[in-house]
């Protein structure tokens, strides 16, 4: 999955050469919360799921779990 | 002059006063309620025991529907969240951040769920989390905001969802209204214009700033700490500008500089410390009325305006 973030990510910041890892969080990647929503709106479409958005999620390791979570 | 939102929420004029964080009192809200809009408290950073003060106030000074604006960035939000639900305040304007976790709560009770939206990507998120309305606010508004401007993104949050929008951020006179109708929304919010309103308890400095403010007089800072506002140039704004552009500044000791300023405003009144948060809109507001004068005075301009519409080309 760390692959298919890493594309969107990716293509969301226009940064061919970004590197992410389960710790990295969305401060580090410069993500404000609008982006974050932004963001997670374009995952579903990837991941083709429904994602419940939580304050909690801060990191790409608790994004990684809830898509996993969406996808059962 | 009626829209979809009048039925739906029981008012007479689709206007909303925005909820603004130590000024939208009981005072104020029910002022605009009784003059037919929506009145709305806002809750802001201060603990719950305030908001339930100002509930139990409004339902004193109001029979008509009023309105309660929770800031999610706040240390209290939680409790905020569960003395709204305790109260059964019926309409919940939501602002700085997403109120997916309290909906339920709100919901179940029959409570209309109307989230402040900066950008498309949220507000259909809120309309898929079971809002009933969004408030798409750009960033000429006061406060705390996005990029996008009102202009932008009213017509593009507007072809998203197909829940109501209420257009905020600039809108302080009839023009204002019949151009967000345009944009295709159903109603508009405004804070700025309700601040010098006579029934605002806010410090006559604070009134006397806005009153005297021009169009190039309020600037947006804090975008390094991810939620920047918007406010009247002044002392304060300044060294806070300077210190956000001065890498040896820390982000926390920025965030720690810009602490109880606003409070600092609002009832101290001190013109240098304070921060005077201000929509751009704040040079067209010259005058204080009272609530009722200004609803009055904005939508028969509107009207006024929107009947003569044909004659505006050939």
């Amino acid at each position: 999955m760390i692959e298919q973030l890493t594309k969107v990510l990716r293509a969301y910041k226009s940064d061919d050469t970004l590197q992410i890892s389960e710790t990295t969080t969305f401060t580090e990647l410069g993500l404000d919360s609008l982006d974050t929503v932004q963001l997670l709106m374009e995952l579903e479409d990837e991941f083709g799921v429904t994602i419940e958005v939580s304050n909690a999620m801060t990191d790409i390791g608790a994004l990684m779990a809830v898509i996993e979570a969406a996808k059962k | 002059m009626k829209t979809i939102l009048c039925d739906a929420l029981g008012i007479k004029f689709p206007i909303f006063q925005g909820g603004m964080a130590w000024i939208s009192d009981a005072s104020l809200a029910a002022a605009v309620s009784n003059a037919g809009g929506l009145g709305i408290i806002a809750a802001g950073n201060a603990p719950a025991d305030f908001l339930l003060r100002e509930i139990r106030k409004i339902k004193s000074m109001t029979d008509k529907p009023f309105g309660v604006n929770i800031m999610l960035m706040s240390p209290y939000a939680e409790e905020v969240a569960q003395v709204i639900a305790d109260e059964k305040v019926k309409i919940i304007v939501t602002g700085a951040g997403n109120p997916a976790k309290y909906m339920k709560m709100w919901t179940e009770y029959g409570a209309k769920v109307i989230p402040v939206v900066a950008s498309v990507a949220l507000a259909k998120l809120m309309a898929r989390s079971g809002a009933f309305a969004v408030i798409s606010e750009g960033g000429e508004a006061g406060g705390h905001v996005g990029d996008i401007t009102t202009m932008a993104l009213v017509p593009q949050v507007c072809d998203a969802v197909n829940i109501p929008v209420i257009a905020a951020g600039g809108i302080a006179d009839g023009r204002g209204i019949a151009a967000a109708l345009m944009l295709g929304a159903s109603g508009v919010q405004v804070g700025t214009r309700f601040l010098v309103a006579t029934e605002c308890n806010v410090h006559e400095n604070y009134k006397s700033m806005v009153l005297k403010a021009k169009d190039i007089d309020t600037v947006s800072t804090g975008k390094r700490l991810g939620h920047p506002v918007r406010a009247i140039k002044n002392n304060f704004v300044r060294e806070f500008s300077s210190k956000e552009y001065d890498n040896s500044v820390s982000d926390s000791e920025l965030e720690k500089f810009g602490e109880g300023r606003l409070k600092l405003a609002a009832t101290d009144g001190d013109t240098k410390e304070g921060c005077f948060l201000s929509g751009q809109i704040a040079g067209l507001v010259n005058r204080e009325q009272t609530a009722k004068e200004i609803i009055e005075e904005m939508f028969s301009q509107a009207k006024e305006i929107l009947g003569k519409a044909g004659s505006f080309y050939e």
